[in-house]
């Protein structure tokens, strides 16, 4: 049996038993939906042109899709330290912990889950539909649809936990920032937490979906920290709406052991609508990080920027497209993409994909993709003031970094963002200075 | 006389497979400047990273002496820490490397390997801007990324910055003058002056005497085709500058 016949029978007979977790009857959520898509569509595989560095292997070999059953959620020593003005909401194996505690903010809403259901999948064009397959999977089994509001500034921390090596963690959130409103999100993807022997097959499938809609003028900085084990597998969707004005700036980094894809999809609907990614990637050991960015400009004078930088070491695999459109619609538009690689392992890869799709004539468009192992001149620059080998290549991976450890924020999670990095790159030096 | 602060030894040296120095010999004592000159592509540069360490350099046959010590069968870091300092022609921009922090873990690593504790933080700064002065160098230059948009004359007035703060026991300092104006190359003079001492040594490898009428050398030696070909006092770097270099090539021997 196919993984997708395996994944619509589970769904299905889930859907079957489910009473519904108020116990009153089966709410819809847009599960149903999200599986006829998936049906239709199939699970994303290495044929299909952005998903062919994609860990579907280790999807193939996911005996379980539906999320843990509600019993040994105890996971509270994972915690990290609060972030300073956030609101925090805890995600235990797909569910809100604490009794689904609403964030203390008065410019945060939590919407009837009927406003989940509404959204339809990502990408309104349909061009990128393929690329959020993933989040169709989330949407199916996320135990705990959260549909959140936005109405003044805010700021919210939502962490993910497993409760076990071997459970599955599903969630599908949205927010709605209204006109004017902003927000600082800080997403934190810790998985389990403890290591475990590295190499084994993963055991538990992670997939998240997110869906923002930012109104006129509204702000979101949104910083993503991925530093789950390695014994699941990740798969994280998120789309993005702007309206005119809207500034998103998002921060991205994969310093989790496990393979990874993200799927992220923007749209810069409204005029001067704005949008900054930065994100980074380390992997090492077999794990594969892929992130497939897609952003739409589809309205005059609207700004898009990306930042990727990699480092695969061993036998890992990074991997980075950014696919960026620019409609007939979007005169005066501006794109800037600069993504760089480092191979650091006799077996690693960095594959960089940047395109650009141009349909008007009034544009400023800039892209850059450079790939390749440590300059040695650097190295020997390095080495010649006295620097210890190991001393100056941790400098020189750190300064490829260092663009990204810029644009995380809060200022606190920056120290933890850098440490994350330094024990995923099992880099003695730096994890030593960053104590 | 005494022991030469470094003595080489009949070296030779290939590159990519092709012999670059036939043999040469050189002794440096504490104390003294030295000026190596010579014509495009008589292996004046390799000299200089050979004896930094630099890879790809294959040394087929000859011995370094460094303070004693077996300076060949040293790593490049190694070098550094015992006092070696090499000037680059043209040095790399690592931008994301603040220029304080190599400067500070440069220095540290020296200080380590001679078993003395770390500097402290505010006097490393001190010393650094004291240094910066004496270089003229924009102290916001401290916190930018390592040569990252400097220009040519920035990068060879950082060099020679690296150099005050490190006071290594042996300067190699190749093509430092190349690329600077006449004001510029006032102020590099200036560093490298300050640098002199009896217990230190300094090898300048230059093209042009210009440099030797702010730093005057103890020693000049023209290399020609790999060996050493002639060397001299100051004058032999004035009569250079008259002749240029072809009387001494003919007296050079043939590469085989």
């Amino acid at each position: 049996m196919s993984a997708l016949e395996r994944l619509l029978g589970e769904f299905a007979a889930l859907a079957a038993s489910d009473a519904g977790v108020d116990g009153a009857g089966r709410r819809d959520t847009g599960a149903d939906a999200a599986a006829a898509a998936l049906r239709a569509q199939g699970l994303p595989t290495r044929r299909d042109e952005n998903w062919h560095y994609a860990d579907l292997r280790a999807l193939e070999g996911i005996r379980q899709f539906r999320a843990a059953p509600p019993a040994q959620r105890t996971a509270d020593a994972q915690l990290p330290e609060p972030l300073e003005g956030h609101a925090r909401l805890v995600y235990i194996d797909g569910v809100l912990a604490g009794g689904s505690p609403l964030p203390a903010s008065p410019a945060l809403t939590r919407l009837p889950v009927a406003a989940v259901a509404a959204s339809p999948p990502a990408d309104p064009s349909g061009e990128f539909a393929g690329d959020a397959r993933m989040g169709l999977v989330a949407r199916m089994f996320a135990p705990e649809p959260l549909a959140l509001r936005v109405t003044g500034s805010a700021a919210l921390e939502i962490v993910h936990l497993a409760s076990s090596t071997a459970a599955n963690c599903h969630s599908h959130v949205r927010i709605e920032l209204d006109a004017g409103a902003s927000l600082s999100l800080v997403e934190r993807q810790l998985g389990f937490g403890a290591l475990v022997a590295e190499h084994l097959p993963p055991a538990a499938l992670h997939c998240s979906n997110l869906e923002l809609r930012l109104g006129a003028g509204a702000q979101l900085r949104h910083t993503r920290l991925q530093q789950a084990a390695g014994h699941a597998l990740r798969f994280n969707t998120l789309s993005a709406e702007l309206g005119a004005q809207a500034v998103y700036q998002l921060c991205q980094l994969a310093a989790g052991d496990g393979s990874e894809r993200t799927t992220a999809q923007f749209r810069l609907q409204g005029r001067a609508a704005s949008l900054r990614i930065a994100a980074l990637a380390a992997a090492r050991g077999a794990q594969s990080a892929d992130s497939q960015f897609s952003i739409v400009h589809a309205a005059p004078a609207t700004r898009s920027e990306q930042l990727f930088r990699g480092i695969a070491s061993d036998r890992a695999q990074v991997s980075c497209s950014a696919d960026v459109r620019a409609e007939a619609t979007a005169p005066g538009a501006r794109v800037q993409q600069s993504l760089r690689g480092l191979i650091d392992g006799p077996g690693a890869a960095v594959n960089l994909r940047p395109r650009l799709t141009i349909n008007t004539d009034d544009i400023q468009a800039q892209h850059g993709a450079t790939t390749g192992r440590l300059d040695e001149n650097l190295l020997f620059y390095l080495l010649a003031r006295g620097l210890e080998p190991a001393t100056a290549r941790s400098l020189l991976k750190w300064a490829l970094l260092g663009e990204v450890f810029t644009a995380v924020e809060p200022a606190p999670l920056r120290r933890a963002a850098e440490r994350a990095v330094a024990v995923q790159l099992r880099d003695a030096t730096a994890t030593e200075l960053l104590q | 006389m005494n022991t030469a602060l470094l003595e080489i030894e009949n070296l030779r040296v290939n590159v990519a497979g092709t012999p670059v120095l036939h043999g040469l010999s050189l002794a440096v004592h504490a104390g003294e400047v030295h000026a190596i000159m010579g014509p495009n592509g008589s292996g004046k540069s390799t000299l200089a990273h050979v004896l930094a360490g630099r890879p790809g350099y294959e040394v087929t046959a000859g011995s370094v002496r460094f303070d004693g010590a077996d300076l060949l069968a040293m790593a490049p870091e190694e070098r550094a820490r015992a006092g070696l300092f090499l000037g680059f022609q043209y040095p790399v921009e690592i931008p994301g490397v603040n220029n304080a922090y190599l400067l500070k873990a440069a220095l540290n690593a020296r200080r380590r390997a001679r078993g003395e504790s770390e500097i402290d933080a505010f006097d490393f700064l001190d010393m650094v801007r004291a240094q910066m002065r004496v270089m003229q160098i924009d102290e916001a230059l401290l916190t930018r990324g390592v040569n990252e948009g400097f220009s040519g004359g920035e990068k060879k007035r950082n060099e020679i910055l690296q150099m005050l703060v490190l006071q290594p026991r042996l300067a190699l300092l190749d093509e430092t003058d190349s690329g600077l104006d006449i004001d510029a190359l006032k102020v590099v003079g200036r560093g490298i002056n300050t640098l002199r001492s009896p217990e230190r040594a300094i090898v300048l490898v230059t093209h042009y005497q210009r440099l030797l009428d702010q730093v005057v050398p103890d020693q000049v030696h023209v290399l020609a085709r790999g060996h050493i070909v002639r060397s001299g006092d100051r004058a032999l770097a004035l009569e250079l500058e008259r002749r240029g270099y072809d009387w001494l090539l003919d007296a050079a021997p043939a590469v085989a």
